[in-house]
Order: structure tokens, then C-alpha cells, then sequence
């Protein structure tokens, strides 16, 4: 999964995202809008965000300051080669999954000795025969 | 007239699975649900609705445009105007896929053309524009 995928995908983070989308803010602020979250791990979200570009940190003075970067956000041909990625190798699962335990029988038993479909497949050859 | 400039993509997949089997997956709703979206509404005839809603509220809008069984489907592909899509109109795009048979497996390739080749406009698109789908996608992929 792609770094910004991974960076928005945790519900604090996105919260944190709409906090500095039209404004910078400290990082202090934006730690005193999660109470319920460690100073810590709100400098770790945001340590994320930066590394995937989604935020940009300026330094002022003492403080941190964070804003939302809005090229961290890839255009529209590359969220779709991400996402069609992504949906394909599922498509793949899905549609082998479905396939195995007709087709376990025959050559392919080989490359997954240990699936249990396999098994009860050959059984049932075994006691044809 | 503007002339847009547009971009292509393309991925190529073995599956070990006939292509039958993986023809099911991009005409059956129930099969489509297995990898994308939450729900599928399709009617796989040329002319036919093809829309995929996705988990995170965006949802997908096209039409199949040709279909040979367990060969290659055509369909055009865009995002419904929902809050926080992406700015591709529904139907505006159009997706290919060819599966071709390799010795009981299927080589599927999809292309997917007339992609914008730039987010039109920044402050129309503006911040809403891919996050709900990210964390869609990344929901889905967990």
C-alpha cells in the first residue's frame, strides 16, 4: 500500500488532516484537540503525515508549525493505477479461490500440497478408484 | 474547443483461474463485491448500467459498451458528483479488459483511458477530493 494510503488511513490522522487543511497550526494546538491521545502519539501522527507528504512542517521559533500540502495528493491517474492495483490482486484471490477446488485434482495439485480442498479432492479420486 | 490532455493506464494479471470464472468477477454483483465496492449494480449488455458503489460513500458510473463472453469486456468509468469524489465524470473514462486463456489460466489485461491528465481544478477539487476514497481503499485493504 502506497504511503499516503497507509497515512490516512488511521482515523486521527484524517482528523488531524482537516485541522490544518485551510490553516497552519502548532504542533501544541493541534495535541490540545486530542485529549484523549498522548502528546507522543499525536507528534508520531504527524511524523507520518509529513514523511508522506501529506503535511508540511515549518519551524517558528520553539514552535512547530503544520499545514496541510495539497500535492501530497496524487493526481487522478495515479490513484487509479493504485487503486486498480490494489482491486486486481483481489479480483485475482477471489476468482482462484473460487477455482481451486475443481481444478485440485488435476495438475495443479502440486503447487499447494497443503490445501486442505486438495486433500478431501483426492480422497474422493482415491475411493473412485 | 480545449484540448484535454488525458492519460492511460495499463496492468496485466495472471490468474489461476479460467477466464469463465474470472468473467463472472466483473459481471456478477455478488462476484464484484468480492473486490470492489459494496455494492454493484450491473446489467452486462452494451448499453447496460454498470455502477459500483464504493464502501467509503464515492460511487463508480459507467455503462458496458461491448461484451464478448469470456473475452473482453468494455465499459466507460466515472465518479457520480458525490461530496469529496473525484472530479471524473460519470461515464467519461473507459476501462478494457481482455482475458485470454494460457494454458487453463487467464492473462487479464485492463486499460483504462481518457484519464485526466491533471486535477482539473484545485479549488473546485479542492481537499475533499481523494481522502474519502483513500480511506476507502485503505479500509478495503486491511
Amino acid at each position: 500500500m502506497d504511503e499516503a494510503l497507509r497515512a490516512v488511513a488511521d482515523p486521527t490522522r484524517r482528523a488531524i488532516l482537516r485541522l490544518v487543511r485551510d490553516r497552519e497550526m502548532p504542533a501544541g494546538e493541534i495535541a490540545r484537540q486530542f485529549p484523549t491521545i498522548s502528546r507522543p502519539a499525536v507528534s508520531q501522527h504527524l511524523r507520518v503525515l509529513a514523511d508522506a507528504g501529506l503535511v508540511e512542517m515549518r519551524p517558528d521559533g520553539n514552535h512547530r508549525l503544520y499545514r496541510w500540502q495539497p500535492d501530497g495528493l496524487r493526481d487522478a491517474a495515479a490513484f487509479l493505477e493504485e487503486m486498480w492495483a490494489d482491486r486486481l490482486a483481489l479480483l485475482k484471490a477471489a476468482a482462484e479461490r473460487e477455482e481451486w477446488p475443481e481444478r485440485a485434482g488435476a495438475t495443479r495439485r502440486n503447487r499447494r500440497p497443503n490445501d486442505k480442498r486438495n486433500d478431501k479432492r483426492n480422497d474422493k479420486e482415491k475411493k473412485r478408484r | 474547443m480545449t484540448e484535454v490532455e488525458t492519460r492511460v493506464i495499463e496492468q496485466t494479471v495472471r490468474i489461476r483461474a479460467r477466464p469463465e470464472t474470472v468473467w463472472r468477477y466483473w459481471t456478477d454483483p455478488r462476484r464484484m463485491c468480492d473486490w470492489w465496492g459494496a455494492a454493484a449494480e450491473l446489467d452486462p449488455r452494451p448499453g447496460g448500467t454498470c455502477r459500483v458503489e464504493m464502501g467509503g460513500g464515492p460511487v463508480m458510473r459507467g455503462e458496458f459498451l461491448e461484451l464478448v463472453p469470456h473475452e473482453r469486456i468494455v465499459f466507460s468509468f466515472g465518479w457520480e458528483p458525490t461530496d469529496g469524489a473525484p472530479a471524473i465524470a460519470p461515464s467519461s473514462t473507459r476501462v478494457e479488459v481482455t482475458l485470454a486463456d494460457d494454458d487453463g489460466d487467464t492473462i487479464m489485461t485492463l486499460r483504462h483511458s481518457g484519464i485526466p491528465a491533471s486535477q482539473a481544478d484545485h479549488h473546485v477539487a479542492g481537499w475533499g477530493h481523494f481522502l474519502p476514497l483513500l480511506a476507502a481503499a485503505a479500509a478495503a485493504a486491511d
